[in-house]
């Protein structure tokens, strides 16, 4: 495909396994996604009130919808998670870093380092209450500009952004 | 306005501890080369008001109908002092000026604001210059920098001297600059600073469109193309598919109002239609050529060192300098109709601002060339991507199942809307959907084979579509990032769609190849990725 084949030998053949993230994230992800659920749920069930009281012959299948909802929302909360956490993985070469993820919709994306502009280490409430942190690298491209990994140990993820920042974006600015 | 000797910049060139001799040296240079400020142009003032009451103007129209008193004129005059006011505080309190690398403007009264915009972050220099703006010699200069929805600076309203040195003071220290910066490389200095010398110097006129051209253009343009399906399929529309029964009762309704008589109702209305289509067709025609020659009159592609300069516009002209190495990727696009006249169009991603929404067919911004026959914009190529090598002749296909995945998705669309259809009418009618499912298999046949890709050392190329066809060249030191997507259908079938993403992109995106096998998809996007990290981007 490039003339020098035996640099696209080694790009062919991806040397090394996917990492995968901290198992921390499941529980983190299920934590997150029960608050979310249980805001929505809530949201929902004054709607389902405000409705049951205008058209009153309608309430029981109002709450019986809402219940189901509820039902499958804590599935969904405790279930989508685990299996999330397997979809992620992220590998690094010496020269680009590639990230696998989803678990309807499969998505890789690769990062040529030289293409890193800069490199966000986000830590929210709840990820700093499990000792976690996100990686979001970003590029000057356009639909795929950001590049995030979720679910990193907050020392893992500081020595890889040290990394990233040394080896990536040597481009004369 | 003001070309004054460089006085405080000096003394700031020598203040700062010498880090390298060498850097310091050609710093200062630079900085004695040409060191350019100024202000606006009076015509702001004029201007500024007439922006300012064209904004206004349209929620006052009731208000100047319904009451001609007093109050309006007390609300007219307000508004007309408002916009003087603001023209007033935007001429006086607005400079520029361009010192040590960098094009610093300030504005305003209470709150100001200055702006560094760095030399070698200058994307782009357009020159806008209305139909006011000509009778008085004035122009509006738009700076782009990479990213963001709008221009980064806007002077207006400069003389059009003014502008042009503007123009050439940016681009003549960005070349200057990268002689200095490239010192250490003696081989590649040399042609640095002869392409710094002819920035300066003469340009050399690549295409200039006549207006046979230009109104081959219109002819051949999209809109047209649509308006000619559209008319085709209203005849046939007719012709065939109503009953006899509908032709009569729209001929009754039509001639019972004219009050002509029914025999001759049928042929009146039959060419009243013809003669409807054919008159909405010419319109279209009209419309289309007169924007055409309107927006694009007089377009001339010219290089001048490193710098491709577009002029065009009959009414308002526009100019616009680019340095070619901020091409990110380039689209030929040849519509159905032009393929058949073996015509194509230009267009050119820029990480400037993003035009995609509407701006950029209005303003012709993102096309390098709007019309050429497709032999001489090939010859262009290698002006517009310096390394580019000879146009690949061998393109890669995606997996053959795409045909059939297409067809099939596309019967399956017919026969719902066959089935819907047949059970409303409650009629064979509703099976005419139908008859579109050999057609879909055929289009879908021609895509795909339209559909390839095929990688050199240095660029990616893809081109897709049919009848209107799009090409592709991409240089591998622009992606940015490369992306491999699965559906589910995708992951039953073991294909994939590859995305590269490159700066500037449209929101459209850019280029996507669908259905590859899934292995060949994760191996291209590896070896892209991997030959891309090897090069080196520049802004």
């Amino acid at each position: 495909m490039f003339e020098d084949a035996q640099q696209s030998d080694t790009a062919l053949a991806a040397r090394e396994e996917f990492r995968p993230l901290d198992p921390r994230v499941v529980k983190l992800w299920r934590t997150v996604g029960f608050i979310t659920a249980s805001l929505l749920m809530l949201a929902l069930l004054v709607v389902a009130f405000i409705t049951s009281a205008i058209h009153p012959e309608l309430s029981p299948w109002v709450f019986l919808f809402w219940l189901l909802a509820l039902i499958l929302s804590l599935w969904l909360v405790y279930w989508r998670p685990p299996r999330l956490y397997r979809s992620w993985g992220y590998r690094i070469d010496d020269r680009v870093l590639e990230t696998r993820s989803g678990l309807l919709f499969h998505v890789r994306r690769l990062l040529p380092l030289t293409r890193l502009q800069h490199v966000d280490l986000h830590r929210g409430p709840i990820e700093r209450a499990y000792g976690l942190a996100t990686l979001v690298l970003h590029t000057a491209g356009t639909q795929e500009a950001r590049i995030t990994i979720p679910g990193l140990d907050h020392v893992a993820a500081t020595h890889l952004r040290d990394h990233l920042v040394e080896v990536g974006g040597d481009d004369a600015v | 306005m003001l070309y004054e000797p460089p006085r405080e910049t000096d003394a700031e060139t020598i203040g700062p501890e010498p880090v390298g001799a060498k850097a310091n040296l050609a710093n200062a240079s630079l900085v004695n080369a040409s060191l350019l400020e100024g202000r606006l142009h009076p015509m702001t003032l004029l201007l500024g008001v007439y922006n300012y009451v064209r904004r206004m103007i349209l929620p006052l129209i009731p208000l100047i109908i319904l009451e001609r008193g007093v109050t309006t004129v007390v609300i007219i005059t307000l508004m007309l002092a408002a916009g003087l006011a603001r023209a007033l505080v935007r001429y006086f309190t607005f400079s520029y000026r361009i010192e040590r690398g960098e094009l610093i403007t300030r504005e305003g009264l209470f709150e100001r604001t200055e702006r560094h915009i760095p030399l070698e972050r200058i994307q782009e220099i357009r020159i806008e210059q209305g139909v006011i703006h000509r009778l008085f010699g004035v122009v509006d200069a738009a700076i782009e920098t990479a990213g963001g929805q709008r221009p980064e600076a806007k002077l207006s309203v400069l003389s059009l001297r003014e502008a042009e040195r503007l123009r050439q003071a940016v681009f003549e220290k960005e070349s200057a600059r990268r002689v200095a910066a490239a010192g250490s490389a003696p081989g590649e200095a040399s042609a640095e600073r002869a392409s710094a010398e002819r920035a300066s110097g003469e340009r050399e006129v690549l295409i200039r469109l006549r207006l046979r051209d230009l109104i081959l253009a219109g002819l051949t343009s999209n809109h047209v193309l649509s308006a000619l399906v559209l008319v085709g399929t209203l005849m046939a529309f007719v012709d065939d598919v109503l009953p006899e029964s509908f032709y009569k009762q729209i001929v009754d309704s039509v001639s019972s109002q004219i009050g002509r008589v029914a025999e001759r109702g049928v042929m009146a209305a039959a060419l009243a239609a013809v003669l409807a289509m054919i008159i909405f067709f010419l319109a279209s025609l009209l419309l289309s050529i007169t924007g055409s020659v309107a927006l694009f009159y007089n377009f001339t592609l010219a290089r001048a060192g490193e710098d491709l300069h577009r002029s065009y516009g009959l009414l308002t002209k526009r100019t616009s300098s680019l340095p070619r190495r901020r091409i990110q990727l380039l689209e030929i696009k040849e519509g159905a109709l032009r393929r058949l006249f073996k015509l194509a169009a230009l267009r050119a991603d820029t990480a400037g601002s993003d035009f995609s929404d509407s701006g950029e067919r209005r303003q012709g911004q993102g096309v390098l060339l709007p019309i050429a026959p497709r032999d001489e914009l090939d010859r262009l190529l290698g002006t517009i991507f310096p390394d580019l090598e000879a146009a690949p002749r061998q393109w890669a296909r995606v997996s053959r199942v795409a045909v059939a995945r297409v067809a099939i998705r596309g019967a399956i669309i017919c026969l719902a809307f066959s089935a819907a259809l047949s059970w409303y009418a409650e009629s064979l009618l509703g099976l005419w959907p139908l008859a579109l499912v050999p057609v879909i298999y055929f289009a879908s046949l021609m895509r795909y084979r339209a559909l390839g890709y095929t990688t050199s050392d240095r660029y990616f190329y893809m081109r897709r579509g049919w009848p209107g066809r799009s090409t592709y060249i991409l240089p591998i030191r622009n992606v940015q990032a490369v992306a491999v997507r699965q559906t589910l259908i995708d992951r039953k079938l073991r294909l994939a769609t590859l995305s590269i993403d490159s700066a500037g992109q449209s929101r459209l995106g850019g280029p996507q190849l669908p259905n590859l096998p899934v292995d060949e998809a994760y191996a291209l996007a590896r070896a892209i990725a991997h030959r891309a990290a090897s090069t080196q981007y520049r802004w």
